[in-house]
């Protein structure tokens, strides 16, 4: 419960008027059994006001410990924020804040959306009760007008007669309702940021693109920015702007989701690409990633996704790589392929890629 | 919610008719009982002795002393003619239409072997007290319970928890009997600011329960119900403290569990004050289990009523249960064990309900 | 958290990409976890637990005095010293008789407490292993055959537990109040009233185990149903079994000082921590607090130390528990 955070001595400027969410250098670690996990590991992002982000990363990437930090969720201890992170939330450092007024932010001006929405409402009250309370709370509406602008979000999200709605408690909800509930919730009170960690995973496949659909039409429709979590390429080439993709706590991939997508950097992206399948690869090997993601104990000492890269080479294994400029100036990826030392062997690792993809298959992008 | 009322509750018969079945087995082989009662008395003759166990049926079978005993047998009529009662309709169902007014069923237990009262007023006159006590007992220990298990679900690991755990470790390992011993000397005998023994003051009043305490009682009600709380501070810590522990524990077990909940993340996520958090969404669930848990813990306040009624001769059931253990009193032995088993099972029928009624995930 | 490390250890080779040769140096980053035995890991994690540690150490010092102390001590039970001076009250403690002596017949307390010490301590640990080895025998019929089994073992049970059972033992007890040495049977009492939970326990596991995989496997191999209970589902039972037993110990240890408290129990001519305290009640009130408080203690730090045990041994246990 203990939910205090160490003030951080020196807060760097504001960022710009037009950026609503920008995270400096954050890292995030916790102590278990065994010693200190690092989960996030010294990331740095923005995102612009309306627009939409994804993060992506297998479990354990730390893209989940990355929401709840920024929503300041995480029980400190066992989980530490580092030193001299910062994250800036509409013009304000919201790290080293006091938590009386975090509160006032979360759920007004942030809200988020959790994987699985049937443990994460409270089964013993009923929807509308849980959504008028947030909507009392940080409107100051009384019990009347509170459950009213409860039933106008559940209208919002397209649940039928939400007038009936209002009176059931979770359990006699679909998967489906529930989650369009978790999202009235979050609307409730015109957030300017809502953050959704893996929202569909939890669906069923036929209702997770209706969730999509319903997520992607309410952001345009409200205005507010949207930073997506999830494992998901094919969710992010349907639903955000930027991408960022991350390895072991780090971000090993930044930029357009275009970019990013169809002309993929990092290895670890390109093979997470190749893994999808898909009608062009039918007969043909299905890549995979080779190996397992490193225990966070063990680390490898220079690029952490050198043991399972099919392009790694001496240099990565003794120097750590950085976050590299790629295609283009917002386009980044932490590879040495990318670095004047490894400038001649990006082009047999491009043309590598192109085969396991096997050249001409087509992204959910091009489709639309 | 009926249909599962009515399941539970024909669930229940087997169990109610099993632990007859055993009160009675049990007393029918307990040494001291009426065969052997007048057996070391020389005046009494052989013939004697064969009348008063022809009078109490003792001869019969043992089936038929049991269906006796039990109201399903009219003791009036033998064979199976037996098994109908003076109206005509079957002897076991109740005394209006049956006419029959034998045998737990109608309930009657029957009589003190010793005393030759009825077991049934004496077991009711002896509810009073130990319902007095139970109940302050019960109430004082789940207010204490839950907040001291709350606080240290929140507090964890802080001085407060570490106190409550230590204090639950204690309590837990204490016997009822010899906190009530230490109290004893402690209060009465080297402070001597509180009565040890007894519900009233026997100096200004009558014994509880007699006519003429009510008499008493009427004219006193102030200083009467003082007089009983002074005497029910000392039985009540030491129940308390003892029974206290487990409950604090698994409160704080249970908080923790719902304080690590999704939907208490939602609840914080939504802005909501720590408070609101803990204590509407949290606490809320975390009750859930605990209200199974009391109905399975009112045995051992029973259990621990015997000891604590001993101790601080409170005139209650567990005194009786001591005395009539002492004078091989055995038809009282069987009315309090069928009473109290039964009683265990109805609390946990209602304990089942209840957290049916608590709990909105539960449809029957 | 999804940040643990893998503890079943990995099998998985490593494998290198076919691009590029595999350097020796390489395997260091792959995952190679020893598979810590579970045994092992139940250990490290009770080694970690204080209060567990406490516990045995409490629970050794009480056994040590109880073997040892009535052979080393200058006093014994059933000699009752003569005092040249009587003291009603008796003596508070002093050098000579560290928890002072009883009032009337002025034994030595300790000497008393330590000769409790074995009777009470062998009544609570033969108890439970009454009880467990019933328990485990009923719940593990009750668990595998099923059906109507199952149902009456079942029902048993729920007779047993509607008994307040402490009042049960009291009348059994008494039947064997008068015999000069009763300790055996007070053990079996108990033993016959301490299984239920037991039982309750090792058939929900039973019922639980019977369908994961590993023992579908064994069976699907053709495994013998003897062979599948003592190797594949036993084993998996033990943990809790424990850590359900130190329960029962702690529980018969209070249950038999109270029904010897009350006279019920264990002949008074045989010390035990309940005979004592029911000794001692009357010369209370004259002020011999000495006489009940240390055998009472005894009981207390026993008790504590046995659930510190189970505790210690039921977070070891917990494969979800990181100490």
């Amino acid at each position: 419960m203990t939910e205090t955070l160490a003030a951080h001595a020196p807060i760097g400027a504001p960022p710009p008027r037009d950026v609503l969410l920008e995270v400096r250098n954050l890292r995030t670690t916790f102590k278990v059994l065994d010693g200190i996990v690092p989960a996030v590991d010294g990331i740095s992002f923005s995102l612009k006001r309306g627009q939409t982000l994804g993060i992506v990363g297998e479990s354990g990437s730390g893209k989940s410990v990355t929401a709840l930090t920024i929503m300041r969720l995480l029980d400190i201890p066992p989980a530490t924020v580092g030193e001299g992170s910062e994250v800036w939330f509409d013009g304000r450092e919201i790290l080293s804040m006091p938590l009386e007024e975090m509160r006032k932010i979360r759920g007004s001006e942030m809200a988020m959306i959790f994987q699985e929405p049937l443990t994460s409402l409270n089964p013993v009250f009923t929807i509308g009760d849980q959504i008028a309370e947030q909507v009392a709370l940080h409107q100051r509406l009384g019990k009347k007008a509170a459950m009213a602008r409860a039933v106008e979000s559940l209208a919002l999200v397209g649940i039928p007669s939400p007038e009936r709605r209002v009176k059931q408690y979770p359990h006699e909800m679909s998967g489906g309702m529930r989650q369009r509930v978790m999202i009235a919730m979050a609307l409730s009170c015109d957030p300017k940021l809502i953050i959704a960690d893996e929202p569909t995973t939890a669906l069923d496949v036929t209702i997770q693109a209706q969730i999509l659909e319903l997520l992607k039409d309410i952001q345009q429709r409200t205005g507010s920015a949207l930073l997506l979590i999830t494992h998901d390429l094919g969710v992010v080439a349907e639903m955000v702007d930027n991408v960022i993709v991350m390895y072991t706590g780090e971000i090993v991939e930044s930029g357009s989701v275009t970019d990013v997508l169809l002309e993929p950097r990092a290895p670890y992206t390109m093979g997470l690409l190749e893994s999808i399948p898909s009608v062009e690869k039918r007969g043909g090997r299905l890549s995979a990633i080779k190996g397992v993601v490193p225990s966070p104990f063990n680390l490898p000492p220079a690029c952490r996704f050198e043991p399972r890269c099919p392009y790694a080479w001496d240099r990565c294994r003794t120097v750590a790589p950085d976050l590299a400029r790629t295609t283009g100036d917002t386009h980044l990826a932490r590879c040495h392929l990318h670095t004047p030392e490894g400038a001649g062997r990006l082009p047999g690792a491009l043309e590598h890629h192109r085969t396991a993809m096997h050249v001409g298959r087509t992204l959910p992008t091009e489709q639309r | 919610m009926t249909k599962y009322v009515i399941r539970r509750v024909v669930q229940a018969i087997p169990v109610i008719i099993g632990i007859t079945i055993v009160t009675y087995a049990l007393m029918l082989a307990a040494p001291g009982g009426p065969q052997q009662k007048f057996a070391q008395n020389p005046r009494i003759t052989n013939e004697q002795r064969q009348k008063f166990l022809e009078a109490w049926g003792l001869l019969e079978p043992i089936p038929v002393q049991y269906g006796r005993w039990m109201g399903i047998l009219n003791p009036k009529a033998d064979g199976l003619a037996a098994l109908i009662g003076p109206t005509g309709w079957p002897n076991f169902l109740p005394t209006p239409i049956s006419g029959s007014d034998n045998g737990v069923l109608h309930g009657d237990l029957g009589y003190s072997i010793d005393s030759g009262d009825l077991v049934g007023a004496r077991i009711i006159r002896a509810a009073l007290p130990t319902a007095i006590l139970a109940s302050v007992a019960l109430f004082v220990w789940l207010t204490i319970a839950i907040l001291l298990g709350v606080f240290a679900a929140i507090k964890r690991y802080s001085i407060f928890d570490q106190f409550a755990t230590i204090f639950a470790y204690v309590g837990f390992a204490m016997p009822t009997f010899w906190l009530g011993l230490m109290l004893i000397f402690q209060f009465g005998v080297a402070w001597k600011i509180l009565p040890v023994s007894g519900m009233t003051d026997i100096r200004v009043s009558p014994p509880f329960g007699s006519d003429a305490y009510w008499v008493y009682f009427g004219k006193n009600p102030v200083a009467s119900v003082l007089d009983i709380g002074r005497h029910l501070i000392l039985p009540v810590v030491t129940l308390v403290v003892v029974n206290i522990a487990g409950d604090s524990r698994f409160i704080r077990a249970s908080m923790l569990e719902t304080l690590g909940q999704d939907y208490v993340r939602t609840a914080k996520a939504k802005g909501l004050p720590g408070r609101v958090v803990t204590f509407k969404h949290a606490l809320r669930n975390a009750l859930l289990p605990v209200v199974t848990n009391i109905g399975l813990e009112i045995p051992f306040l029973f259990t621990g009523a015997i000891v604590t009624e001993t101790i601080f001769s409170w005139p209650g059931i567990g005194k009786l249960t001591i005395d009539s253990i002492n004078q091989s009193d055995y038809t009282i032995n069987m009315g309090i064990l069928l009473i109290t088993s039964s009683l265990v099972v109805v609390a946990n029928l209602i304990a089942d309900v209840a957290y049916a009624f608590v709990d909105p995930r539960i449809k029957y | 958290m999804a940040h643990e490390p893998d503890r079943e250890g990995s099998t998985m080779s490593p494998s290198q990409p076919n691009s590029t040769p595999a350097p020796a140096e390489a395997e260091d980053y792959e995952i190679n976890l020893q598979s810590l035995g579970q045994m092992e890991l139940v250990w490290r994690k009770f080694r970690q637990h204080h209060l567990a540690l406490i516990g045995v150490g409490i629970l050794f010092v009480i056994f040590a005095a109880a073997i040892f102390g009535p052979i080393f001590l200058p006093y014994a039970v059933d000699n009752i010293p003569r005092p040249d001076k009587i003291a009603y009250a008796g003596n508070p403690p002093s050098l000579k008789h560290p928890m002072g002596e009883t009032g009337g017949l002025q034994w030595d307390v300790l000497t008393l407490v330590v000769n409790g010490a074995r009777t009470s301590l062998l009544i609570g640990f033969s108890s439970m292993i009454i009880g467990v080895t019933i328990g485990t025998v009923v719940g593990a019929i009750s668990g595998f055959v099923g059906g109507f089994v199952d149902n009456l073992l079942m029902r048993i049970v729920d007779v047993m537990l509607s008994l307040p059972l402490l009042f049960v033992i009291l009348v059994i007890a008494r039947f064997f109040k008068d015999n000069r040495d009763n300790v055996w049977q007070i053990i079996i009492i108990f033993g016959l009233f301490s299984w239920m939970g037991v039982s309750r326990l090792v058939r929900s596991l039973f019922l639980s185990i019977r369908e994961r995989e590993f023992v579908e496997a064994a069976k699907a191999v053709g495994v013998s149903d003897r062979r599948i209970i003592f190797r594949h589902i036993l084993p998996n039972a033990i943990s809790p079994i424990v850590v359900a037993a130190s329960l029962i110990v702690a529980g018969n240890i209070i249950g038999e000082a109270f029904v010897s408290f009350l006279g019920f129990g264990v002949n008074p001519y045989t010390p035990t921590w309940g005979n004592i305290l029911s000794n001692a009640r009357t010369f209370l009130l004259v002020g011999n607090w000495w006489w009940p408080a240390f055998p009472g203690l005894a009981i207390v730090l026993t008790v504590l130390a046995v659930n510190f045990i189970g505790d210690g041994l039921r977070d070891a246990f917990d494969p979800r528990s990181r100490a």
